[in-house]
């Protein structure tokens, strides 16, 4: 078999944003590297994760220069009547959200084609400083799915692979461009974040790139499932793929305390559930006062958060510790016994696969994607507090419960590679491909 | 024409270092020893220096006709111990001049009346004794926290011992009538009440340095003007000592308008009496009811400044929770330890008010918000209660 060109499209890519999409897209990239010939377009990039594996190009070291030659070849289609885009999603934000309305006018130009297809100094210096999200994220999306298509028609390429919304319309602007098959993946959802009822131009951006695509590849069933039954799309050309997890090293530390530590890690918004954590802290605390709550991560539901805990009397043993860096991460988890994840829709949920790495047993919502690879972790759905706490209590007093869930996720692990993910994902480009 | 009283309050609190999760059950430092010192030097510059200089100027100069009051907290006789001796110094010079007489208090400056009688005592009782290591008295007027008050603690006070107390004169216990007068709380028999000129206080307090107030500036001639148009026996002036010079900066006039005034107010025909004078001097003819605590701070005057949230209320619960454990293990350490985390600023910081009042706290506070306050309290009694049982198991107790 040939070795395939694939242009890979993303939007976060570390060490500039250590959200899990970046993450994900890099040891995807890096297994990927190694069966296809790569090339990875991201808004921004750093010098230091340049890499010798594959093509990585930041827009923001891009010259105008070289998109001189695809001008001539190209027309923008997508959304030529629309000059501004009012859409604001900060995921890493820690502002309350805001009750401000964004006035829907939509500038409309005149003569859409001329002004719109041609790309800027100005507009490509956006990509040069400011964050990838905030109020003007749907302006960059439009300006880099014009560019990516230049791009694309400068390079040649077998398949088109882009990673969630913000880049789905540049995957279809590449489609029109060029005619190549499309891979949408899917690491998380509008539904995810926001509920089934979001229906707005976020949710109608992952629709249009899942329907205009070739390929859909959600990473877990779950998200598969919701993908069939929240957009209506064609379950046949659904195929999810679990992400992999990179080996970390694990060690052990003495907790300076003699309660046990059960750990919640993430950001704190109403998708990862933490009002959850906080009531089966309570139902734990109320029979076995010798444990200590943590809440690592921060974000709008923090102060909240707070009060509650306060308001059930549970400070000095339910705890904050605001953003902590990987180093202190892996320290807490060095120390933590029981490790809860009761999101209320987490698509794949990589921090409970770290987790257990460190041998830590996780009980996790029924709704998360890893409760489909952590077979032994123990399951609930996210809002019935009473059977997690039951969970948890269980897992702090039964040493053979706890033996025989941690062997279990050894077990688990060891089979969630990005190697693994980039073998299927490669032999669903060798289908389209062909 | 009344009277003219004065009493300052000196107060610094403990400041708690960030303590973030990862300290419990390892570090038994607890304060943020830097910051302490450094507010404390900066103060000291400020005010309680330069202050007690002129002060002491004006007592002598004045050869006996003007007095003040100092109420002057453990933790800032503690403070000035470790860091500023010299300070230390010039209030015991400042006291030895004869002219100033020394409140009692609780040692922790706390709301520990709030929530034990016990404890309220073990406090009164240490402050007691400080003021006479330090500085050779006792007090004979009681003080309380940021006057907080109400009928018991009156009563509480003259079991006690104590000759007159404190209170702020809040309208919905004055009801029309004057603050200017002594009162006798019910169910007393010879404590007597002084009770805070608000609107004059906060001449000085707060609206001194204000320049969009009518009255801008300030002068002695004319607040003591204004106090001979006041009717009652003693008019009391009680704020906080670090108004002058810390609060209004030197730049504002405050201390020409400090220097001018013992002057101003004989000029006038009017004469300086001190807490203890006043309880001798005058009668408490009439009842003054205050069955719901009251205090100074914030529009509210209560407890709201403190208790007015959860994770206050939680805090301040749950210090006070471990008070039979800490007595029963008796070690001079984690009691202190203990103490200090009462004091009332612990809480004042956790405060989530808005407005002029929460401008106030959020002037004050050494923490990014009200929620760090709260989360480093919090750690730092994890860590306390972790130490306590500790020591309990020691003693075979646990």
């Amino acid at each position: 078999m040939k070795r395939l060109r694939v242009l890979k499209l993303g939007w976060e890519f570390p060490p500039l944003i250590n959200g899990g999409l970046g993450v994900a897209c890099l040891g995807l990239a890096r297994a990927l590297a190694k069966h296809v010939d790569l090339t990875v377009i991201v808004p921004q990039s750093s010098p230091e994760s340049d890499s010798e594996e594959f093509e990585l190009q930041g827009l923001n070291r891009l010259s105008l220069k070289s998109l001189k030659a695809a001008e001539e070849r190209y027309r923008y289609e997508s959304f030529a009547q629309v000059q501004k885009v009012p859409v604001f999603l900060d995921p890493y934000g820690n502002e309350e959200s805001s009750t401000d309305i964004y006035e829907l006018t939509h500038e409309v130009i005149r003569d859409p084609l001329e002004i719109f297809s041609e790309t800027t100094a100005e507009q490509l210096g956006t990509f040069k400083l400011g964050a990838l999200y905030g109020p003007d994220i749907g302006s960059k999306v439009i300006e880099y799915s014009k560019i990516a298509a230049k791009l694309a028609l400068l390079g040649d390429y077998d398949i088109i692979h882009a990673h969630d919304w913000m880049t789905y319309l540049a995957g279809v602007e590449v489609k029109k461009a060029t005619g190549l098959p499309l891979v949408v993946h899917v690491h998380a959802l509008q539904y995810d974040r926001s509920g089934a009822g979001d229906h707005g131009w976020i949710y109608d951006l992952e629709k249009f790139g899942m329907e205009h695509a070739d390929c859909v590849v959600p990473v877990s069933h779950y998200t598969g499932k919701i993908i069939i039954e929240h957009y209506s799309i064609d379950a046949s050309k659904i195929r999810p793929v679990h992400n992999g997890a990179e080996p970390v090293k694990a060690f052990e530390t003495k907790k300076k305390f003699p309660e046990k530590l059960v750990l919640f890690l993430g950001r704190l918004t109403s998708q990862k559930g933490p009002e959850f954590f906080l009531a089966t802290a309570a139902r734990v605390i109320a029979k076995n006062p010798n444990v200590r709550f943590v809440v690592a991560g921060t974000g709008e539901k923090l102060r909240s958060l707070i009060e509650s805990g306060a308001f059930r009397g549970l400070g000095a043993h339910f705890h904050f510790t605001g953003f902590l860096d990987k180093e202190k991460v892996n320290d807490l988890l060095s120390m933590t016994d029981v490790y809860c994840m009761p999101s209320v829709s987490e698509p794949f949920g990589l921090s409970a696969l770290e987790a257990a790495q460190f041998g830590i047993p996780a009980v996790i919502s029924k709704q998360s994607g890893v409760s489909e690879i952590l077979k032994g972790a123990l399951k609930a759905d996210y809002w019935d507090v009473e059977l997690m706490a039951k969970h948890i209590d269980n897992l702090l007093t039964d040493d053979k419960l706890r033996e025989r869930v941690i062997k279990q996720a050894k077990l688990d692990i060891s089979a969630s590679t990005w190697d693994a993910a980039a073998v299927k994902v490669v032999s669903i480009y060798h289908e389209l491909a062909c | 024409m009344p009277d003219v009283c004065l009493y300052f309050q000196v107060h610094q609190p403990n400041r708690l270092l960030p303590y973030d999760f990862f300290r419990i059950g390892e570090n038994a430092n607890y304060e943020d020893e830097a910051m302490n010192r450094e507010i404390l030097n900066k103060v000291a510059e400020k005010c309680y220096l330069p202050a007690n200089r002129m002060f002491k100027r004006l007592i002598e100069a004045n050869e006996g006709r003007f007095r003040i009051a100092l109420s002057i907290s453990g933790t800032v006789i503690e403070q000035m111990q470790l860091y500023r001796p010299d300070v230390l110094e010039s209030f015991q010079e400042l006291v030895a001049s004869g002219g100033v007489e020394l409140l009692a208090e609780t040692y922790y400056h706390s709301l520990a009346f709030v929530h034990s009688n016990k404890e309220f005592e073990r406090q009164v009782e240490l402050h007691l004794q400080k003021i006479e290591e330090v500085f050779s008295v006792r007090p004979r007027v009681f003080r309380n926290t940021e006057l907080i008050y109400n009928d018991a603690i009156a009563a509480k006070a003259e079991m006690m011992g104590f000759d007159g107390i404190i209170a702020e004169g809040v309208e919905r216990n004055l009801v029309g009538r004057s603050p200017n007068f002594l009162y006798r709380a019910p169910d007393t028999a010879k404590i007597k009440t002084l009770l805070r000129n608000i609107p004059l206080s906060d001449d000085l307090g707060f609206r001194f340095s204000d320049a969009a107030w009518p009255e801008y500036p300030l002068t002695s001639e004319k607040f003591a003007q204004w106090i001979t148009e006041c009717d009652g026996d003693v008019v009391n002036l009680f704020m906080d000592y670090e108004t002058i010079g810390e609060h209004h900066w030197d730049e504002t006039g405050i201390y020409k308008f400090w220097e001018s005034i013992p002057e101003a107010i004989t000029e006038a025909g009017l004469q300086w009496v001190t807490p203890t004078e006043a309880v001798e001097l005058y009668r408490a003819a009439r009842e003054y009811s205050c069955e719901l605590i009251t205090s100074w701070a914030d529009t509210e005057r209560d407890l709201s400044a403190w208790m007015g949230n959860v994770m206050q209320q939680e805090a301040i619960a749950k210090v006070h929770h471990l008070e039979n454990k800490v007595l029963s293990i008796n070690d001079a350490d984690l009691t202190d330890a203990w103490g200090k985390m009462q004091t009332s600023d612990h809480f004042y910081w956790m405060s989530t008010k808005s407005g002029t009042d929460g401008g106030v706290h959020q002037y004050f506070t050494p923490y990014p918000s009200a929620y760090d306050a709260y989360i480093y309290f919090m750690n730092v009694l994890a860590d306390l209660q972790i130490r306590l049982h500790r020591a309990l198991e020691e003693k075979g107790i646990a």
